[in-house]
């Protein structure tokens, strides 16, 4: 039976294990994107962690990372609740939300582009309106961090809306029939029937959005390039920046390297956990 | 008893009492959401920047159409998605079929592996690909880019393939199996004949991740005549800033195959049981 999984695993080797291998070889040298250059041991990893750039971005992508992890799941759940009963109109609309998910990030980083920095569009004037005068939502550098956090959260709400829409529908309605005819009130079933009935799905999809989310390159380099003055500029978009712009492959490896291995023993911890809570 | 059952329900779990108010709040709430895409829209009828035309108008399409490579663009990533999405389903079937029956220590080692190459970020990747594609001409090539991104999906495509197996009882292949079929036998014709749905959602994941990646086709994609929708819209972008009407207008021909797809084939779409496969059973 295993035969079967050989097409995959040929796959996987070649096309992710060998290149993960052979970055894992460049981390250890100071080649550029031609030449491997010369073994430098360790020096691209330690050049990295007295870097203060690369503290800043990492402090930057653990904040981007928590608001798509939770923010996301937040909203996500609120709307798979908001889904659960039937009511007219319901399939429309659980199509129709998943759309942020679904347009590609290309088209959708343009339109927040244009929502938030073009002079005159929706964001700035509304700011203005209400007295906040000039906001420069990608300009500013704080601003500009919490417009790629929101914007961020947008892309990600609908994944979360479909784990745990999937894990709501997993409850049988019985149980949560006997607890309303105890006297549970809303509150109370949320809290003790629908969140712990849930938990393992709610776990997972943090490990995955973490994943996601600390792999994003696409949503912070389309919308603020990393900046302004570095202020959006993550681990990923660090280490792309190295590799093809400041041609240092070993040094942008070497900082992506640093990144999973954080990110692994972080997944593994918590998926250890959860099979000892030996959670439902 | 029935003061109980008598109460005011207002609550949000309660499944009988939701109706036409629930449905006008899911309607702001998803009007409120779709804010920035309806924009794409607005902005798509806009008039072209020093044009004679005033309010909305459809010409900008016609533009982009008749002045931008557009239609090349479309084509190159439609090809590039296709290609991607059926390499991802044809390679995540059978190992998703082993996640899902397998047991022991090689099918947990397998799934470890599957998870660890996952959380590698595709920059790691595009390196040593780049090195490894030159040398047998596939870089600035559209196969290249779409092995790329089956790499990128497999991890994800497996998960789903073998959640969906997961519902198949596996008694049904066992009873073929005593007469007489192979294991990849009763995997073709009992348990894959039974899973369209399973495979339409890992085919739509597939297909969404090619085509709306950005990364990889910036690295390898070079020549103009190359060029999917994410890398021209992104370089026509970049050259007319200001001139949101053709830009927006390419961004709707961007966006409306992936909708249109997920409007047609959305009842088959289940990503949520995923986590079975990934945190194991």
């Amino acid at each position: 039976m295993t035969g079967l999984a050989l097409p995959a695993i040929v796959l996987m080797v070649v096309v992710n294990a060998y290149p993960v291998v052979f970055a894992g070889i460049q981390a250890v040298h100071d080649g550029d994107l031609l030449g491997l250059g010369n073994f430098v041991g360790f020096a691209n990893f330690q050049d990295a962690l007295t870097d203060p750039l690369f503290w800043r971005s990492a402090r930057f992508t653990v904040i981007f990372s928590l608001c798509g992890v939770f923010g996301s799941w937040m909203i996500g759940f609120a709307l798979a609740l908001m889904l659960k009963p039937s009511f007219p109109g319901k399939n429309l609309f659980k199509i129709l939300l998943l759309l942020p998910w679904i347009v590609p990030i290309v088209v959708s980083s343009m339109s927040w582009n244009w929502l938030t920095a073009t002079p005159g569009s929706l964001l700035p004037t509304l700011a203005a309106d209400l007295g906040f005068g000039r906001v420069m939502f990608l300009a500013d550098p704080t601003m500009a961090m919490i417009t790629v956090c929101i914007f961020k959260i947008w892309i990600s709400y609908p994944f979360m809306m479909m784990m745990m829409s999937a894990a709501l529908e997993g409850i049988e309605p019985n149980v949560n029939e006997a607890a309303r005819v105890d006297g549970a009130n809303a509150r109370q079933r949320l809290r003790y029937i629908v969140l712990p009935m849930t938990a393992r799905s709610t776990y997972i999809s943090w490990i995955l959005m973490a994943m996601f989310s600390v792999n994003d390159f696409a949503t912070i380099f389309l919308l603020t390039g990393g900046g302004p003055v570095n202020s959006t500029t993550s681990l990923i978009v660090l280490a792309y920046r190295s590799v093809f712009q400041d041609f240092r492959p070993g040094f942008g490896v070497a900082i992506s390297f640093l990144m999973t291995a954080a990110l692994v023993t972080m997944s593994v911890i918590l998926l250890r956990q959860m099979r000892k809570a030996n959670m439902q | 008893m029935s003061t109980l059952a008598s109460r005011p329900r207002k609550l949000a779990l309660d499944p009988r009492r939701a109706g036409i108010g629930r449905t006008l709040l899911t309607a702001i709430v998803t009007l409120v959401m779709l804010g920035p895409i309806l924009v794409v829209f607005w902005l798509a009828l806009r008039p072209r920047l020093y044009t004679e035309i005033t309010g909305p108008t459809l010409e900008t399409f016609a533009y982009i159409f008749a002045e931008t490579d557009i239609l090349l663009w479309l084509k190159n990533s439609a090809m590039v998605s296709i290609l991607a999405t059926l390499i991802s389903v044809i390679v995540a079937a059978p190992a998703g079929y082993v996640l899902s029956r397998g047991r022991g220590g090689a099918v947990s080692a397998y799934s470890l592996f599957i998870f660890v190459l996952q959380s590698f970020p595709v920059v790691v990747f595009v390196i040593p690909l780049f090195i490894m594609f030159a040398s047998v001409g596939l870089v600035d090539s559209l196969s290249g880019v779409a092995i790329i991104y089956v790499a990128s999906s497999v991890a994800v495509a497996c998960w789903m393939m073998s959640a969906y197996f997961d519902t198949i009882p596996v008694t049904l292949e066992e009873a073929a199996w005593i007469d007489g079929c192979s294991v990849f036998g009763g995997f073709v014709r009992i348990v894959l004949r039974n899973s369209l749905p399973g495979v339409l959602s890992t085919a739509i994941y597939a297909f969404l991740l090619a085509w709306n990646d950005y990364l990889v086709a910036l690295v390898f994609l070079r020549s103009d005549d190359r060029f999917t929708l994410p890398i021209g819209l992104q370089t026509f972008f970049q050259q007319n800033q200001t001139d949101w009407g053709p830009v927006m207008a390419c961004a709707v021909v961007m966006l409306a195959p992936p909708v249109l797809i997920f409007a047609l084939l959305n009842r088959f779409f289940s990503i949520g049981g995923i986590g079975g496969a990934l945190a194991g059973k």
